[in-house]
């Protein structure tokens, strides 16, 4: 409940922010939400199930390239891409989730980082389907109608970027629900000791295959919405960096922890921009906060400071 | 039939380079748990050190051999010292995210220092020694001396690998802290330094594996991806730690994939090995060769 309360505001803030702020100050703002929702997903079977998975960017690309293709081929509007790419990537998430039941640590990651790269091929070389490397044109978002009367276009910046805010909104208070109910604790109990979960009668199966659904699917919404959001998908746009900058912004702020996450995705979003002419370091720092943040902090700044409060 | 047995020599010729990139990489799983994904940029190290060597340094072909190795020897011991030695007391899971992340910082050093543009190795056939002697067709098959270089190159270096594994005190220790780390403590191995050289070992192997490809195929910042996907492909499939298996397996593999390319299609090429391993993972969990040992 406080957790709400804090919230409010910042959210109240978010959704103000247009009246006072450019276009590129825009852009800049949903590039952050997407990354929050990626990056909450990333947390939700790595943070709080325990298994590890480099494969963020391949479901990211599933979702934007299901509104990609259902825009194409049946010319439907965002709100039809919404659910279908959460349901698409979230049914791959179903199929990488099934490995993830027999193994463990090094060998899912292994698992995860092939699957990232199969659909990276997939994508980048089935050129009638998706466009192969050029990629595909994204219609725009379409419009907000209730009952046939067009309430707003979703055309302008400004009014995709409320829409985002208010998919991510969404998104977010589904994860907290989640991590909340009494599956989240199930996830804690498979991460922290999976036989001991399965000894006191916990469906480890079920949760282990959720904990991937869920992730898959917010990471498929995040997809949905960065296609219609730059108008158009290549493959690179979804490679295992994309899954690496995800993995860094979860483990800086503390895999685990809810807030910590979404804090570290806003800090490593928000770095690139004020790079400037450094921009191309972007990765490279990413890959050395992962080493220098897994030596000195493992379990990121929030986890960090919880734990010296605790004391 | 003849382009049968060129499409195997093919094979074998990729399939060395991936045993040498594996057997690295399971060793340094196997004597020291560290699941390294930084292996496939030691790979790339290698190729630019090559081509540093041969084009900037003029070097004839077994000094640059020798520079690369050295070079890639150096990188292993500064990987050990970030991946590894803070790292000795925690759980295994950790030097996933620090290794994964020291590969993507030197994919992208790589990618601002030598920019994204390929770059080939000249290797000149005609000045290697007793190699430019051999002849290039054996009946329908054709084999490029550059090309020759590596399976031989693997042959050699495997061998000596082996040798020093089997009969020397540093090769017994190193087996030591397979077996039973504690215990092989205990008994007065120096873990520091089996470490430091399990990661040069592993490093210099990958690094010749690629300066010998750039001669035939490209180098470039990203390369190593791939390969360490096709690497850890061997090293499942040979069993974690398993040398012998590592190297019947990246045979295997090349020539796998040489056949795929040529009779299914050459854009499956690359997705069959991960077909395959994800395939070994859920049926034999311990990979074709491996003994089935409990894992807790």
């Amino acid at each position: 409940m406080k957790m709400s309360i804090c919230a409010l505001p910042v959210i109240a803030g978010l959704a103000i922010a247009p009246l006072g702020l450019g276009g590129y100050e825009l852009s800049v703002l949903m590039t952050i939400l997407f990354y929050v929702i990626l990056t909450l997903g990333l947390d939700l079977v790595t943070g709080y199930c325990g298994q590890f998975s480099f494969a963020t960017g391949a479901f990211y690309g599933i979702g934007a390239y299901t509104a990609a293709i259902m825009s194409r081929d049946l010319g439907t509007s965002i709100w039809w891409h919404l659910p279908a790419g959460a349901l698409v990537a979230g049914s791959f998430g179903l199929l990488l989730g099934i490995p993830a039941l027999r193994l463990t640590g090094h060998f899912l990651a292994i698992v995860t980082i092939a699957f990232q790269t199969i659909m990276y091929l997939a994508i980048s070389q089935w050129t009638s389907f998706t466009g192969g490397q050029v990629g595909l044109h994204v219609e725009s978002a379409g419009k907000l109608a209730v009952f046939g009367t067009t309430l707003f276009e979703l055309g302008s910046l400004r009014s995709y970027y409320w829409l985002t805010l208010g998919v991510t909104t969404v998104c977010v208070l589904a994860a907290w629900r989640l991590v909340n109910s009494r599956l989240g604790k199930e996830w804690v109990a498979i991460r922290d000791d999976e036989t001991l979960a399965s000894a006191i009668g916990l469906n480890t199966t079920r949760g282990k295959l959720t904990a991937f659904v869920a992730y898959a699917a917010l990471a498929g919404i995040a997809g949905v919405l960065t296609a219609h959001s730059l108008r158009g998908v290549t493959p690179d746009d979804f490679t295992i960096w994309i899954s690496a900058t995800v993995v860094a912004m979860m483990m800086l702020g503390g895999r685990g922890t809810f807030i910590g996450p979404i804090i570290g995705a806003v800090v490593l979003a928000i770095v690139p921009e004020f790079l400037g002419r450094y921009a191309e370091y972007k990765m490279l720092i990413y890959g050395t906060i992962l080493v220098i943040g897994m030596t000195l902090v493992p379990e990121g700044v929030i986890g960090r400071l919880r734990r010296s409060a605790s004391r | 039939m003849d382009l049968f047995l060129q499409y195997l020599v093919n094979g074998a010729v990729t399939g060395s380079t991936y045993v040498l990139v594996a057997v690295g990489l399971t060793l340094i799983f196997g004597i020291l748990g560290v699941v390294n994904f930084a292996h496939g940029e030691f790979y790339m190290i290698g190729g630019y050190a090559g081509i540093f060597a041969v084009t900037a340094m003029n070097l004839p072909l077994l000094p640059a051999i020798v520079f690369v190795l050295a070079v890639a020897a150096c990188v292993g011991l500064a990987a050990e010292a970030i991946l590894h030695r803070p790292m000795k007391d925690r759980d295994a899971t950790s030097s996933i995210v620090s290794s994964f992340g020291l590969a993507v910082a030197l994919q992208n050093a790589a990618l601002i220092v030598m920019g994204p543009q390929p770059q080939r190795l000249n290797l000149d056939a005609s000045k290697m020694p007793l190699l430019s002697e051999l002849p290039t067709e054996f009946g329908p098959v054709f084999l490029p001396h550059q090309r020759m270089l590596i399976p031989l190159t693997m042959v050699a270096l495997i061998g000596a690998l082996y040798a020093v594994l089997r009969y020397t005190w540093t090769g017994r220790s190193l087996r030591a802290m397979a077996q039973h780390s504690t215990v092989a403590r205990l008994c007065g191995v120096r873990v520091d330094r089996v470490a430091m050289v399990t990661f040069a070992t592993g490093a210099a192997l990958a690094g010749i594996a690629g300066m010998l490809m750039s001669s035939v195929f490209l180098v470039y910042p990203i390369v190593g991806n791939m390969i360490a996907l096709k690497a850890f492909t061997v090293v499942i499939l040979g069993g974690m730690g398993n040398v012998i298996g590592a190297a019947v397996a990246g045979l295997l593999l090349g020539v796998i994939e040489s056949l795929t390319s040529a009779y299914v299609s050459n854009s499956t090429r690359d997705i069959v090995g991960f077909v395959i391993v994800i395939g070994v993972l859920l049926f034999l969990p311990n990979g074709l060769f491996g003994k089935s040992v409990g894992r807790s």
